[in-house]
């Protein structure tokens, strides 16, 4: 009898326990699920050359069931700011954050000190001018490469000879690994080519600023590593006010690839921001969800346009992605 | 392994009742509830993946419906375009009326509209709404939808999706349009010419009613695609060109409208088509099989829960109702076994008319086999009590015999003392033979008695042995049965000491030794060979014995039928060293219920 009784209250434990669990499970279902959230910090958020960058990002976010949220930042972020959002981004809850980093002293240290918080993607560029020192993961094309092909493309526009010919180099800021790497690139390439490089400018280009390109001394190519001194370059030839210089560059906005349809520019090189966005938040959220989860390096392609090439089918997604 | 487990239920034997009763109410619950719940759980999903599909159905119907719509509303304003614009005016009229009624129709459908074009059969451009600087050099013969419109003169083309290369945008933008293109019939100075009109239109207002029915957030999803299977919409668009994700849109596009199953790395998927009218476009609505097991998630845990929280109840109900059902016959059967272990409680009448009416018929039945009981013990008591009186009438006319024949002897040879007293001690022996009747005596008595015997056994042998009595005056006050040292005694004169002269000796002992009364009888006479030994007490005819054969056998018996076969006599013996008979009986006081209780024969019992 009292074994009877025994078994009858085990049977009616084990049911009971399992019920609870179910409805725990259930109810767990149920509950709207917690999306992780990746806040990405770029300089001048605003700015339409991050259109496809942030298509790409939503695209994952949307395929990784994260949040994402673009911190608004202003055109002249400086790292301490870039900081100070990262800070704010992670108060507000933010499970890993990606990050163009802006050239500063100690931004790689500080970064570093966020990731041992939260998972730090890297986007664009390496935090450290030097590759071998940057510890954090980061999705970028192959920058040298870039350069090099820059330098390739316009190579064959004169069927190889540049002999005598004069350059301008132009970059928003020569102290980005980037932009380094881009220059080193070009630089290898035309080495011994017999073309001379006039001038080598970064920093703020307009008429405004501190060099401004118009003020430079008159070349026949200029050579923009990045895409707001492209625009800037090419916004000055379109006023005539190049001396006459053929642009060739490198540049990811509508801006640019207007200038190449209209013939301001020779010769585009465009990074695949879908790509760098896509693929640096799906690094970021896997890394969100899984703890022991480490980041790796993403590398990104790259194209070459030209102009009667800019609506070939193949590049069309191009555009398509920068007008989202 | 097996037949560990059935040497295991062996081991445990035969279920109880309350366990076979629920055991068995149990497995046929939980068999209902299990079948029900497949059976629901079966019918559900069906049911549920027949909803889904419908409502995609229906929303799909809605969603070609506003493409239809939508596609009808651009071919009503590339009729209205041609037919009541170009075709009523002449290119060289001054007033720009073409111009105007373009402006008119574009203006009244701007919101899905990003321009309407006319080009010359040379690919310039003729006009154009809104007014916009048309680009350096767009070449539009190169253009698809100018060639489609020239090659098949007779239809209106729609395009897929594609960038607008016409016109030098100051917003730096570019857009991605839809066109719908069309030969006409343009009048120049009137003179007709061939043209082509183009009319973009936005795409986003397509892309709008798509990214409207994919909120979704299940798996399923809608895409659009032409009559080639090249994408239109997917809310995946770019990860399928970049070959993040992959779509098998080529396929569905040779599907007719309707409902198909499709497999898709290796996942199954129902594939909804519909198909768009004026282009062959294909709305495509997928839904991937987790989309069902989504829609069964809760379902499926529901049901479970219920079989789980039914079982509980149902696991409740059997244990009540098996305790109802076992409970009396449990109680009927405990106070039988207690009945069967000694104990004597009512026998449990109670529960259903069955269970009281079997308990009736134990009770009776145990009552009858105790009176029955009785009544055996008590036959057979009052035929122990006969047997031993038959016993007892056994000696007594043995040992008159001998004593009338001293007394006889002895009066012829006028030794006249000697017969009195010879006659008193005879006197002494038949009193405590006699002894009211009784068969139980005590032991100072039957020790008298066993004296005077002895005294009148001297008297016959001429004192020709010499008797000992060491009595332990504690063995006095306990019981015994009568006259059971006389036959002793006799044997040890007749068959121990008779032949020897003078010299014989018979010593009789008694002591308390573990609770028991042990009197012993001791000749020095001949003694006996160990066979006769083991003869002397057997009660078969066939084994020849000393005088009648009756004495020790007579005394044995009748020591075991009152105090056990534990007690009795016991003999040793040694050929020419003599015999010891042992008396062994237990140490019951002599009181007068002792007495009677023995006399009863409840001692034994």
């Amino acid at each position: 009898m009292k074994h009877n009784k025994k078994l009858f209250i085990f049977i009616e434990a084990v049911l009971a326990i399992i019920v609870i669990s179910l409805a725990f499970i259930m109810l767990r279902e149920n509950s709207s699920k917690d999306l992780r959230r990746v806040s990405v910090v770029v300089q001048g958020s605003d700015g339409r050359q991050w259109a496809a960058f942030r298509y790409g990002l939503e695209m994952a976010a949307n395929d990784y069931g994260t949040e994402m949220v673009f911190a608004n930042t202003s055109d002249n972020l400086t790292a301490e700011e870039e900081v100070e959002v990262i800070k704010r981004e992670i108060q507000n809850g933010a499970d890993a954050v990606i990050v163009q980093p802006v050239p500063g002293d100690g931004i790689e240290g500080m970064l570093r000190e966020i990731d041992n918080k939260i998972p730090v993607m890297l986007a664009g560029c390496t935090a450290s001018v030097n590759r071998e020192e940057s510890l954090l993961p980061v999705t970028e094309p192959d920058n040298y490469s870039m350069g090099r092909t820059l330098a390739e493309e316009l190579l064959s526009d004169y069927n190889g000879n540049i002999e005598g010919k004069t350059l301008g180099i132009a970059s928003e800021n020569a102290s980005q690994e980037a932009v380094i790497n881009r220059m080193d690139g070009v630089l290898d390439v035309l080495e011994g080519e017999g073309a001379k490089v006039c001038w080598s400018v970064s920093g703020s280009l307009e008429e405004t600023g501190e060099n401004p390109l118009d003020k430079q001394q008159s070349v026949d190519i200029v050579v923009a590593l990045d895409d707001r001194s492209l625009v800037t370059a090419c916004s000055f030839s379109a006023a005539n006010n190049l001396h006459g210089a053929l642009v060739y560059g490198t540049g990811h906005s509508t801006e640019a690839l207007y200038y190449l349809d209209t013939g301001i520019v020779e010769c585009l090189v465009v990074p695949d921001e879908f790509n760098k966005g896509y693929k640096s938040l799906a690094e970021a959220s896997k890394s969100a969800k899984y703890f022991f989860r480490k980041m790796s390096d993403q590398k990104i392609s790259y194209k070459v346009i030209r102009r009667d090439e800019l609506f070939l089918p193949q590049n069309q997604e191009i555009l398509f992605t920068m007008n989202q | 392994m097996i037949n560990k487990y059935f040497k295991n239920i062996k081991q445990h034997g035969p279920k109880r009742m309350q366990s076979t009763i629920m055991m068995a109410f149990s497995i046929i619950s939980v068999s209902v509830m299990l079948v029900l719940g497949v059976v629901v759980y079966i019918r559900f999903s069906a049911s549920l993946r027949q909803e889904i599909i419908q409502s995609t159905q229906k929303l799909m119907e809605q969603t070609v419906e506003n493409l239809e719509d939508y596609l009808v509303s651009m071919r009503r304003i590339s009729d209205a375009v041609y037919y009541n614009v170009i075709k009523e005016n002449d290119l060289s009229e001054k007033d720009n009326s073409i111009r105007q009624g373009m402006n008119l129709l574009y203006e009244a459908n701007r919101d899905n509209l990003r321009s309407i074009a006319i080009y010359n059969n040379y690919g310039s451009l003729v006009a154009a709404e809104p007014v916009a600087l048309q680009k350096e050099d767009p070449d539009v013969t190169r253009q698809d939808w100018y060639k489609k419109a020239i090659g098949k003169m007779e239809n209106m083309h729609f395009s897929t999706p594609h960038i607008q290369n016409l016109f030098d945008d100051a917003t730096l933008r570019y857009y991605w349009v839809i066109s719908l293109s069309r030969a006409v019939e343009l009048t120049d100075n009137g003179v007709p010419a061939t043209g082509v009109l183009l009319v973009d239109m936005d795409y986003s207002s397509i892309s709008r009613m798509m990214k409207q029915i994919n909120k979704t957030n299940n798996g399923q999803y809608y895409y659009l695609c032409d009559s080639n299977g090249q994408i239109i919409f997917h809310m995946r668009q770019m990860q399928i060109r970049k070959g993040i994700s992959s779509e098998n849109s080529i396929e569905a596009a040779k599907y007719k409208d309707g409902v198909y199953d499709a497999e898709f790395e290796g996942k199954d998927r129902k594939l909804i088509v519909s198909t768009v009218s004026y282009t062959g476009w294909k709305l495509v609505g997928v839904i991937p099989d987790s989309t069902f097991t989504h829609g069964m998630f809760n379902i499926k845990y529901f049901i479970i829960m219920l079989i789980l929280l039914m079982a509980m109840m149902l696991e409740v109900i059997n244990r009540v109702v098996s305790v109802k059902i076992s409970s009396p016959i449990l109680k009927l059967n405990e106070s039988v076994m207690e009945y069967e272990a000694g104990k004597k409680p009512e026998i449990y009448i109670g529960g259903s008319l069955e269970i009281r009416h079997l308990g009736y018929s134990i009770q009776r039945s145990y009552e009858q086999i105790d009176t029955l009981m009785n009544k055996i013990i008590l036959e057979q008591n009052e035929r122990r009590k006969s047997e031993l009186d038959a016993l007892q009438s056994q000696i007594n006319p043995h040992f008159l015999y001998n004593a009338l024949d001293s007394i006889t002897w002895m009066i012829e040879g006028e030794r006249n003392d000697d017969a009195v007293f010879m006659v008193s001690e005879l006197a002494k022996l038949f009193r405590i033979s006699l002894s009211k009747g009784r068969t139980i005596i005590s032991i100072k008595d039957e020790l008298q008695h066993a004296k005077s015997y002895m005294n009148i056994q001297k008297i016959r042998y001429k004192n020709s042995f010499l008797v000992t009595f060491d009595i332990d005056p504690a063995v006095y006050s306990y019981c015994i049965v009568k006259l059971v040292l006389q036959p002793i005694l006799e044997n040890a004169v007749n068959y121990g000491i008779n032949s020897m002269d003078d010299c014989g000796e018979i010593k009789v002992t008694a002591r308390i030794e573990d609770g028991k009364v042990i009197i012993s009888v001791a000749d020095n006479g001949t003694g006996m060979s160990e066979e006769e030994v083991g003869f002397l007490l057997s009660d078969s005819n066939n084994v020849h014995k000393h005088g009648s054969g009756v004495g020790l056998v007579n005394v044995n018996n009748r020591i075991q039928i009152l105090f056990g076969s534990e007690y009795g006599l016991s003999v040793e013996s040694e050929p020419d060293e003599g015999t010891t008979v042992y008396v062994c009986v237990p140490a019951v006081p002599y009181t007068g219920e002792n007495s009677k209780n023995l006399e009863k024969g409840h001692m034994q019992q």
